[in-house]
């Protein structure tokens, strides 16, 4: 006989039995059956970022008590609609889905420029240990990638130097948060508007070292353009503040902005000022 | 009996998998952390290795041979292990709460162990017959668990331990794993 006729034949019956155990073998566990519903209604990307062993892990322990999503969310649920609403009627709640999504805010917008040739292991975090890294900004995006390997979805991409978020791949799940040794991701509200793009601004100085020339420089021309009072200056640390429920995303303050420090929070556009 | 008892021992301690072979590392930094996942873990990888030797040497006996193509062992019986773990996977799932529980979510991580395939391909390069092959299987993952646990015990020592700030973790752990490798490797000479 062939080689090919027998292992054909031999995943054949292995696929057929499979199938006949899958359709055949009685649900007896009672149990098992919520958990299995709430675990067809989950993503199934099995991210971990939840904290619980997989998908299945995470409807095992809603089961058993259903505050588990208010402690440790799933990003990509609170997303997702119709799944939201189908898993609220599984486990009998009511979740404010706005107020519990998160989006990922890249507080840089990257190209810092670079103070010394560096040829090391080829992560973020082994690149951070030197000097904190080989950008003239100690709290630069160091581009190297690190967050874009932790990404379950693939929503972070690397374009020019700049550090990309697809909002709309997105699920807020805080996995490329815990990567990057640089501390540049914030976990912001899904409804944020305006993106705040340079994190030494946002963090004590350190002696010795400056930021780079496309950082903030604390002018105040994006408190002075808004019109709808949207935006509060922070005055200890000299930068802005926004008011989401005020803010009309009428873009006067990206256009004020010459640094180009601030960017519209919009789906696949972070870095670009553009509106 | 007294091969079987050789075989058993060999496999079990001189021969064992992770110390003297270093196969499924993976699992065995992966769930040797505390004791309570690292049992569960032994025991469904014992329960796969049996399920897998013996279907294995069916195959391998009635298909196999008397066509010819052994060199198609490693495909067959990778294909034939992922299968029969499905299979008991489904079915544990729906008819033991309590087994799934215990075994539930190792079962599937172990699908394609490398220390499983092992076992199937040892008894086979070694003409075991089918008592034999069960013998080997069961000392095999006899090994692994002893393996998990000594290992689990160790990490959970390890884990309120003084030890520098860059060794915390993994690297000590890999360390502990070479000295206890190499206080089984003493048993080397023995059969």
């Amino acid at each position: 006989m062939d080689i090919t006729v027998i292992l054909t034949g031999i995943g054949l019956i292995c696929g057929v039995m499979v199938y006949v155990v899958y359709v055949a073998v009685p649900h007896k566990v009672q149990g098992l059956e919520k958990t299995e519903e709430i675990a067809g209604i989950l993503p199934g990307i099995n991210c971990g970022a939840c904290g619980l062993p997989g998908c299945f892990g995470y409807a095992q322990a809603l089961t058993k008590d259903a505050d588990v999503i208010f402690k440790t969310p799933c990003g990509a649920v609170l997303q997702d609609a119709e799944a939201l609403e189908r898993l609220e009627k599984a486990l009998g709640i009511t979740l404010d889905a706005s107020a519990m999504s998160k989006k990922v805010l890249v507080h840089c917008k990257g190209n810092s420029e670079t103070i010394y040739n560096y040829s090391g292991v080829e992560t973020c975090k082994a690149a951070a240990l030197l000097l904190r890294g080989y950008r003239k900004c100690p709290y630069a995006c160091l581009g190297i990638g690190d967050c874009v390997r932790a990404c379950p979805q693939d929503a972070i991409s690397k374009q020019d130097g700049a550090t990309v978020v697809d909002l709309e791949k997105c699920t807020g799940c805080g996995l490329c948060q815990a990567e990057c040794p640089q501390n540049l991701i914030e976990l912001v509200p899904a409804g944020t508007k305006i993106a705040f793009l340079c994190n030494y601004a946002l963090l004590r100085d350190i002696p010795g070292r400056e930021k780079c020339d496309a950082g903030c420089i604390h002018c105040r021309k994006c408190f002075k353009s808004c019109e709808d009072e949207a935006i509060v200056w922070n005055k200890e640390r000299a930068i802005p503040e926004f008011d989401i429920e005020k803010c009309t995303l009428c873009g006067k303050c990206i256009e004020a902005c010459e640094q180009n420090t601030l960017a519209g929070f919009r789906p696949r556009s972070l870095v670009s000022p553009a509106i | 009996m007294n091969e079987l008892i050789v075989i058993f021992v060999s496999m079990a301690f001189v021969n064992n998998v992770v110390f003297a072979r270093y196969l499924g590392l993976c699992p065995y930094f992966g769930v040797s952390k505390k004791t309570g996942p690292a049992l569960g873990m032994g025991m469904a990888v014992i329960f796969v290795m049996l399920i897998a030797a013996a279907a294995t040497w069916l195959i391998n006996h009635y298909i196999l041979i008397p066509f010819n193509v052994q060199f198609m062992q490693i495909v067959i019986f990778i294909l034939v292990i992922s299968s029969l773990v499905q299979i008991t996977e489904l079915f544990v799932k729906r008819t033991s709460a309590t087994l799934y529980n215990a075994l539930g979510i190792f079962l599937a991580l172990i699908t394609t162990n490398c220390a499983v395939l092992f076992v199937t391909l040892w008894n086979a390069l070694h003409d075991y017959t089918f008592i034999e092959s069960i013998v080997s299987a069961l000392a095999s993952g006899i090994g692994f668990a002893f393996a998990l646990i000594l290992m689990s015990g160790i990490r959970e020592r390890l884990e309120i331990a003084d030890c520098p700030r860059s060794m915390r973790g993994l690297p000590i752990a890999f360390i502990a794993a070479m000295m206890l490798s190499l206080a089984l490797i003493g048993l080397g000479g023995m059969i």
